[in-house]
């Protein structure tokens, strides 16, 4: 059954969509992350204009942050404070991102940039989430002690200015890195259309070294909040977003990432990590290919006008 | 802007010539019966909804040929204008990174051009030039590209800066439309299904712009133009599909917060509804 999307313009399956939601809200709800990375190469794929697909899935990671975090806020495992100061850093950073992204645009150089900040960012964390969970693998199954991370925090997090006490992250440290990362996840919601957590969640982890219990919840929580503000500045800067696409999308991403969830407690947290590196590591070489693959075409349309 | 030779009635007597003076007999001649075409879309107007997966449409039409000599059909069909950006990917230090874009105009969203005979061995290439017949004789420039310059000591030359790559620009812009569906040429698309009968196909992918389109009916004879009708075609979009583009694009700040409200409700719910279960 194809459906007519009023904004991207062009005929999709819907059933495929809300299958395609539902995989990616499967996924988000196993990991605790917005799947927004692996949503956007997929609908460009299936032929949706990319500054669409971008701006029009950041509502379906608005929603099942949405469904995640009323989950871990029961488990009072959310910190708001910390959350709201990186979320006012989101907007901040969403609000720079879209004009960026509008720049970009005009000098033709979209495609370039979302391409270098997939293989940066996703080849990076994942090479990264890959060694740190194989190697927890391996000491598993040889009966190793896991190596315990060490609880020193970098110094400079104390001198800056501005300091704040989270009680529920355990922290009293200054207001300007956990700013500085919601800025920049914000920026990288706006370009790759995703919520930032594969960044944010191992930069809470291991720069600010917040309680591991509140890490994820207190990132879906900033996340709600940058993507509903790059949804709203897309559709008011750039007319981007098609609700029908997104409603189609969050539709199956709800009841996914619902799944997701339950099917988390059965696998091993550290081959949950492994599975989840994989992943990222795969969508960033596919997406950083087309930087050094020889184009079929030399000539693509630029998006922008008409 | 097209010259077109003014619009013959649609169907003409053959001049009656009996025993006329010499002078009359000339202007008779000169009035001699020529051939004419009529035809029409069975579809004038296309209406985008939910449901709208691109349409095909029909152009039927008639040739009246008094003169017994055989005659040609071209059928055009024009989108409106849609500005094309394109961009050429060089390879810079290993990377495949894109050049600056350039804009082309006059492109139009939609072009079909569709006859009896290949359109080269109808009719002469300044024809097809100056009637637009065939997607090479498209008139797609790149206006921002264009300069004046003194060449040979000839002032007001005007070339393009994309220099001897102009044409592979132009060339690309064609082919980028042709993949997507949106520019064809069917050199056996008009077809004769009747004597004097025929009938052609216009195919619009779900991707073709909205708008006006124009469907211009040539009869070729003897490699002129005798006879030419014109019949447009609206393509709108209507019901929530037009509803949702509007508010879109006149409210777009509201429509940001809405659709941000959506999600969030969607979010609650499905949290709600699977709690309980």
């Amino acid at each position: 059954m194809d459906i007519y999307l009023p904004i991207a313009e062009v005929s999709v399956n819907a059933p495929l969509l809300v299958l395609l939601g539902a995989a990616v809200g499967f996924i988000s709800g196993l990991f605790g992350i917005g799947g927004g990375f692996l949503m956007a190469p997929i609908l460009v794929f299936l032929g949706i204009p990319p500054a669409v697909a971008v701006s029009s899935q950041a509502s379906h990671v608005v929603a099942s942050s949405t469904s995640s975090v009323m989950a871990y806020s029961r488990q009072k495992a959310v910190d708001y404070r910390m959350g709201g100061v990186m979320a006012v850093g989101g907007a901040l950073g969403a609000f720079v991102g879209v004009e960026l992204f509008r720049w970009m645009r005009l000098l033709g150089q979209a495609d370039l940039v979302v391409a270098v900040s997939y293989l940066l960012f996703l080849g990076v964390i994942g090479a990264l989430m890959l060694r740190e969970s194989l190697t927890a693998i391996l000491r598993r199954r040889s009966g190793l002690p896991q190596a315990r991370p060490a609880r020193r925090r970098p110094m400079w997090l104390y001198g800056l200015p501005w300091r704040m006490r989270f009680p529920r992250s355990g922290l009293y440290v200054s207001a300007i890195p956990p700013l500085g990362l919601g800025v920049f996840a914000g920026i990288l919601s706006a370009i790759m259309g995703v919520g930032g957590g594969f960044i944010l969640v191992p930069a809470m982890l291991y720069v600010l070294r917040m309680r591991a219990a509140v890490v994820v919840g207190t990132s879906l929580f900033q996340i709600i909040v940058t993507t509903a503000a790059t949804t709203i500045l897309q559709a008011g800067r750039n007319q981007t977003v098609d609700v029908v696409l997104s409603g189609l999308l969050l539709f199956g991403g709800v009841v996914g990432a619902q799944y997701g969830a339950r099917a988390s407690t059965r696998i091993r947290a550290d081959e949950l990590r492994a599975i989840l590196a994989l992943i990222v590591l795969m969508v960033g070489v596919y997406m950083g290919l087309t930087l050094f693959v020889r184009p079929e075409n030399p000539f693509a349309l630029a998006p922008g006008a008409g | 802007m097209i010259q077109l030779p003014p619009p013959p009635p649609a169907i003409e007597a053959p001049a009656p010539i009996p025993e006329a003076p010499l002078s009359e007999a000339v202007a008779a001649a000169e009035a001699r019966p020529t051939p004419t075409i009529a035809a029409d879309l069975t579809q004038t107007e296309v209406e985008v909804d939910s449901t709208y997966a691109g349409a095909r449409m029909v152009l039927y039409g008639a040739v009246f040929n008094p003169t017994g000599r055989p005659t040609d059909v071209v059928v055009v069909v024009t989108g409106p204008p849609q500005p094309i950006r394109l961009v050429r990917k060089h390879r810079v230090a290993g990377l495949w990174l894109n050049s600056r874009p350039v804009v082309f105009e006059g492109a139009p969203g939609f072009y079909m051009a569709a006859s009896t005979r290949p359109l080269g061995d109808i009719t002469g290439f300044t024809t097809r030039r100056r009637l637009t017949l065939g997607v090479d004789h498209l008139r797609i420039e790149a206006p921002a590209e264009r300069r004046v310059v003194t060449q040979y000591g000839v002032r007001d030359v005007v070339v393009s800066r994309l220099g001897d790559e102009y044409l592979d620009w132009r060339r690309a812009v064609i082919g980028l439309k042709t993949e997507a569906g949106l520019y064809a040429e069917d050199p056996g698309g008009v077809r004769f299904v009747d004597r004097g009968l025929f009938r052609a196909e216009v195919t619009l992918p779900s991707s073709a712009p909205t708008g006006r389109y124009e469907a211009q009916v040539w009869l070729f004879q003897d490699g002129e133009p005798v006879s030419v009708r014109t019949r447009s075609l609206v393509v709108r979009k209507v019901g929530v599909e037009r509803a949702l583009y509007t508010f879109a694009h006149q409210r777009p700040w509201t429509y940001g917060v809405l659709a941000v409200l959506i999600a969030m409700l969607t979010g609650l719910l499905a949290s709600r509804f699977f709690r309980r279960n």
